[in-house]
């Protein structure tokens, strides 16, 4: 997977941080993982399909997710990781996935999303078939986000 | 047209006649509109044996609130002069109290047909008596977050009338106050903040329940402390002016006052959760499963640089309401603008990117109004 896909995902990463996670957050150093990778307690995987094929998958602690989706809902206190939550997180994975193909098209790679599926669960794998996975990990101040991306142009 | 029994209704049906409420001149449902679940729920609990159907095609939403709209619009409009004629008290004049509750009832009847097309008539601030236009819609909005939060139909009675009558201790400062542009005095602040005592003594002097006169007593109270006429906190304030005391501050918000600027629906959500200390959580909670993120009325950007306006939310998916997109990403009014549910599927590589600052969705809702005025 080329590297500079990376970099549309990464700043959309910041800019909905930023936005709607009001939060600031720096990246750690990429790397590579080969499938299947471990998800983490909370974890969002969109697909990305037409001119590239493969999955985006966003992992965070369930502290993560709450803190996360209170700040999403203006500050709503979250106790548990209820349905209103859920679709906090769906809808961040959703507009990092979607804002960051949106600049791929820019680049004439015609791409889009599917919804965002939303699993629960340490001991969860991820598997893209044939692909590896690149690890962004991502520090906040509402905790580590870690966004697996594997990706590949399609055979036209 | 042909004549169908209550109980063999289904959605999508369309009324070939006006359902009026019995015993009243309010239509409930007009003819021609589709029928929801809701609706045909509404219908049995009226006891009605059977009514007329039209047996020409389905109609489209679209349709359906084309023509829903302008009963809901009349009996809102008809409410808030009930309102103000139940509620405004005189020598010669008394508070009915029978009449009151009667109000009560049909805003809550209203509540149960279509919410969201109610939300979007306490967002036309176009009357002239503030009063009892916020009477009606924070009795509007207490009503819905009454029903989420599972209130039977008889508590849902009890507090749609103590909603109605939160703020009746204004009648008792004198008009010049309370209508004043620009900041009150100190003097003048000190009347207006005596409102929840006057409320009360009024309440009870008329023999209202406990729980009524509560509301109206504690709306002001806010559970960090910091409220007025006691200084209550958390539970010393009951759940009923805790439930009050969000919808009066929003409602208050989104309402063009002389001394305060108009707040957007997003700015008011976000100035009530600024102080989020001063409400209840569980209140908070069930508030924003009714308004969602984005507020019925609130002008948004999407993704695909369109702007929009929210017509409808939809609960537990607060990101993705109901929206009819009215600029193109250009920047121009669509003539014919297309509605878009953003919580089907076939569009969810659509979001709502951001709102619009107060200036520009003060203008771009100008012009939005303008145009529906020329058709």
């Amino acid at each position: 997977m080329k590297a500079d896909l990376i970099n549309p995902f990464l700043a959309a990463a910041f800019d909905i941080l930023k936005r709607m996670g009001k939060t600031d957050a720096t990246r750690g150093q990429l790397r590579l993982a080969s499938s299947p990778v471990c998800g983490d307690e909370v974890n969002v995987a969109v697909g990305v399909t037409g001119d590239l094929l493969g999955q985006v998958v966003f992992c965070m602690t369930e502290e993560t997710a709450k803190k996360l989706a209170s700040n999403m809902l203006i500050g709503l206190p979250i106790v548990a990781l209820d349905e209103l939550a859920k679709s906090a997180i769906s809808e961040f994975s959703n507009m990092v996935t979607g804002n960051a193909v949106g600049e791929l098209g820019s680049r004439d790679l015609i791409c889009s999303v599917t919804p965002p599926t939303l699993f629960m669960g340490k001991d969860v794998t991820v598997s893209a078939i044939d692909l590896d996975f690149l690890v962004i990990p991502l520090q906040t101040k509402l905790g580590d986000i870690t966004i697996y991306i594997a990706l590949r142009e399609a055979i036209s | 047209m042909k004549r169908v029994k209550t109980t063999q209704l289904v959605p999508g049906m369309r009324l070939a006649e006006d359902i009026i409420l019995p015993k009243t001149t309010v239509t409930l449902i007009g003819a021609g509109t589709e029928l929801s679940i809701e609706m045909i729920r509404r219908i049995e609990s009226l006891g009605l044996e059977s009514v007329g159907i039209d047996e020409t095609q389905a109609h489209s939403r679209d349709e359906t609130e084309r023509q829903l709209l302008p009963v809901l619009a009349r009996n809102h409009k008809r409410m808030i002069i009930a309102a103000e004629e139940l509620i405004k008290i005189s020598d010669d004049q008394p508070l009915e109290e029978q009449a009151i509750r009667g109000l009560a009832d049909d805003i809550l009847n209203q509540v149960e047909m279509d919410p969201s097309l109610l939300l979007n008539l306490t967002h036309i601030k176009a009357y002239d008596n503030y009063l009892f236009s916020h009477s009606v819609n924070v009795a509007i909005l207490t009503l819905l977050v009454g029903e989420v939060l599972g209130y039977s139909k008889k508590e849902l009675h009890e507090l749609g009338t103590a909603a109605l009558l939160h703020d009746l201790g204004m009648l008792s400062i004198p008009q010049e106050i309370w209508q004043k542009h620009g900041a009150l005095s100190p003097a003048e602040m000190e009347e207006v903040r005596k409102h929840p005592v006057y409320g009360e003594e009024l309440l009870r002097a008329k023999g209202f329940s406990e729980e009524i006169i509560k509301v109206a007593r504690e709306h002001h109270e806010r559970c960090d402390g910091s409220g007025y006429p006691d200084g209550k906190q958390e539970k010393e304030i009951s759940f009923k002016a805790r439930i009050v005391a969000v919808t009066d501050v929003y409602d208050a918000c989104i309402s063009s006052r002389p001394y305060r600027e108009q707040l957007t629906p997003q700015q008011a959500l976000e100035q009530l959760f600024a102080e989020k200390e001063k409400y209840d959580p569980v209140v908070l909670n069930a508030f924003i499963s009714v308004m969602a993120i984005y507020p019925i009325g609130s002008l948004v950007v999407l993704n695909s640089g369109q702007v929009a306006k929210v017509i409808r939310v939809s609960k537990n998916n607060p990101f993705r309401p109901e929206v009819r997109i009215y600029f193109d990403r250009e920047g121009n009014l669509l003539e014919q603008p297309p509605r878009i549910n953003l919580a089907e599927e076939k569009n969810h590589t659509l979001y709502i990117d951001r709102t619009l600052p107060a200036e520009e969705h003060k203008k771009l809702a100008a012009m939005i109004d303008a145009a529906a005025g020329r058709n």
